[in-house]
């Protein structure tokens, strides 16, 4: 004898045993599409499709800069302007720890960490784990990986000044197209500038080579560019007089001239200075004429004025 | 000094067999073919077998490939549909390399990568004497995706060869775990009236998991030892 269910049976149970037993074990019926939870769904999957994205789209990087620059006698100081190019172009979505990663993966393919230098990584004096390092703050000591990162400092400080300029936000969250220029330390300015398409003439012009010149430039930039977007901002057209300017702000100002000598403001004559509109308070009388009892200041100080 | 070298290459050599032998065995829990005796290699067997002259130990010779067995494969093929009525079976040969590096970065990935493409092989397993690089385990995770979408299909899964030195399911805490099919899953849920998703869970990441190579959506049967029932099973979907 089979054993016996105890499941509740419904009464269709009875009648057609082997469909009520599906129907009775079957899952809830699933319930109509709520169209505002499907929406909402469908938009967290987009958002982790962009993210997947653009997560690929690093690795993909980090597996072709690993193999950079494309000729094994290139310069890190002149690189090419095809290799510069693209290194600037796929570095983009990179956060600093993604450029980190980077710098690890071609040091393990034994190769100096910027990506522009062909050379191999550099050699510490010994196989030791730590090494004493002299430095302008005194002895440090540092990790043997990180003497092994570059081939020499000028590399090392070409690499960061990329990594300086990363953007700290992941790829996937990024909006708009703020900071996708990344500048590369290079000596060969002129070449990589005709290289790129969509660079504006005015960027292209070689840098100042005095800091102080460099700094005023950029604050006249910055002066300039602040600008323009406020002048968006107000919906005027750049580079043109507004006539909203004329109405809020004339330029006409008035000097005032003193035409005689100030003259310090003075009571009347018989006019208490504890008078409130014209009435004495009575304790304020009784103060006064014991001032009065003790010293004459007020009178004197009324003769000693002129007029 | 030379005694503290020949003691420390011995060493190894004792860690590396243990790390075979779990390796062997790992698959064949998974329901891989492997024959019983390479399970229990003695010692003195293996070290024949990968050592040198010199006593050091030749990791490359003990890379391997296995087929999964009928079962295996029966239990990976997905059920038939009216659109699919010939399902292809979601399993295929395993490539298993040890890997002496110690530092494994995208370099060694991507050539792992490509002798898995080569061989045709449907996942890769690697065992590592230290962890990746940060950039490689992300690599990983992307597998499939990688080199235009033609990497392994099964994926790659990435062993230290510490975690390998003793197989945890041996321990007596380690219930069994029973990887259960597709049909046997759907049984289930329709027995208790369930969703998967009101199933208790277990990581991917959790080392069990790991040692039987879960996937995603997977539903592995749990049978404890009880003092009042005698056993226990319980059911847990891989997350």
């Amino acid at each position: 004898m089979p054993p016996k269910s105890i499941l509740k049976k419904t009464p269709a149970a009875t009648s057609t045993q082997g469909q009520a037993a599906v129907a009775a074990n079957a899952p809830p019926p699933a319930r109509a599409v709520n169209q505002r939870h499907l929406s909402t769904a469908v938009h967290h999957a987009r958002i982790y499709e962009q993210r997947k994205q653009a997560e690929t789209a690093i690795l993909d990087a980090v597996f072709e800069l690993m193999d950079f620059p494309t000729s094994p006698d290139a310069d890190p100081t002149r690189p090419s302007p095809s290799d510069a190019h693209r290194f600037r172009q796929a570095i983009v979505p990179f956060q600093p720890s993604d450029y980190d990663g980077l710098i690890e993966e071609r040091n393990i393919a034994d190769k100096c960490g910027y990506t522009l230098c062909p050379r191999p990584k550099g050699k510490a004096p010994s196989a030791a784990k730590k090494h004493f390092v002299e430095t302008s703050k005194g002895v440090q000591i540092v990790d043997r990986k990180k003497l092994e990162m570059w081939c020499s400092d000028d590399c090392a400080r070409r690499a960061l000044f990329v990594k300086v300029q990363l953007n700290e936000e992941p790829a996937w969250l990024r909006q708009g197209d703020f900071g996708t220029e990344i500048e590369l330390m290079v000596d060969n300015t002129e070449d990589h500038h005709k290289a790129l398409p969509l660079r504006l003439k005015k960027a292209a012009a070689p840098a100042p080579k005095d800091t102080e010149e460099e700094d005023a430039a950029a604050a006249w930039a910055a002066r300039d560019d602040a600008l323009a977007d406020l002048a968006i901002e107000r919906g005027e057209t750049p580079g043109r007089l507004s006539k909203v300017n004329k109405d809020l702000i004339t330029d006409k100002i008035k000097e005032r001239v003193a035409r005689f000598q100030p003259t310090p403001p003075s009571l009347p004559p018989g006019q208490s200075h504890m008078a409130i509109e014209g009435h004495v308070p009575k304790s304020a009388r009784e103060a006064e004429r014991k001032d009065s009892d003790d010293e004459d200041d007020e009178q004197d100080w009324d003769k000693a004025l002129p007029g | 000094m030379a005694d503290s070298g020949d003691h420390k290459a011995r060493q190894e050599m004792l860690d590396l067999w243990r790390v075979y032998r779990t390796t062997k065995e790992m698959c064949r829990d998974r329901g891989y073919n492997v024959l019983p005796e390479e399970c229990n290699i003695s010692f003195d067997d293996f070290a024949r077998k990968f050592g040198t002259e010199s006593g050091q130990i030749a990791r490359g010779q003990m890379n391997f490939s296995t087929i999964p067995s009928e079962d295996m494969v029966r239990k990976y093929t997905p059920p038939a549909t009216p659109k699919v009525p010939h399902p292809e079976p979601a399993i295929g040969t395993l490539w298993v390399e040890f890997n002496a590096d110690e530092n494994i970065g995208m370099k060694n990935l991507r050539e792992f990568i490509t002798h898995l493409q080569n061989g045709s092989y449907y996942s890769g397993i690697m065992i590592v004497v230290k962890p990746l690089s940060g950039m490689a385990m992300r690599g990983i995770r992307g597998a499939q995706q990688l080199s235009g979408g033609s990497g392994p299909k099964g994926g790659i899964e990435v062993f230290l060869e510490q975690d390998l030195k003793i197989n945890i399911t041996k321990h007596e805490l380690v219930p069994t775990h029973l990887l259960l099919s597709t049909e046997e899953k759907a049984q289930l849920l329709k027995r208790y009236r369930l969703k998967e998703t009101q199933l208790p869970r277990i990581q991917v990441t959790d080392p069990v998991a790991k040692y039987y190579g879960l996937r995603r959506g997977q539903v592995v049967k749990i049978i404890r030892k009880s003092e009042t029932a005698g056993r226990y099973a319980s059911y847990r979907w891989a997350i």
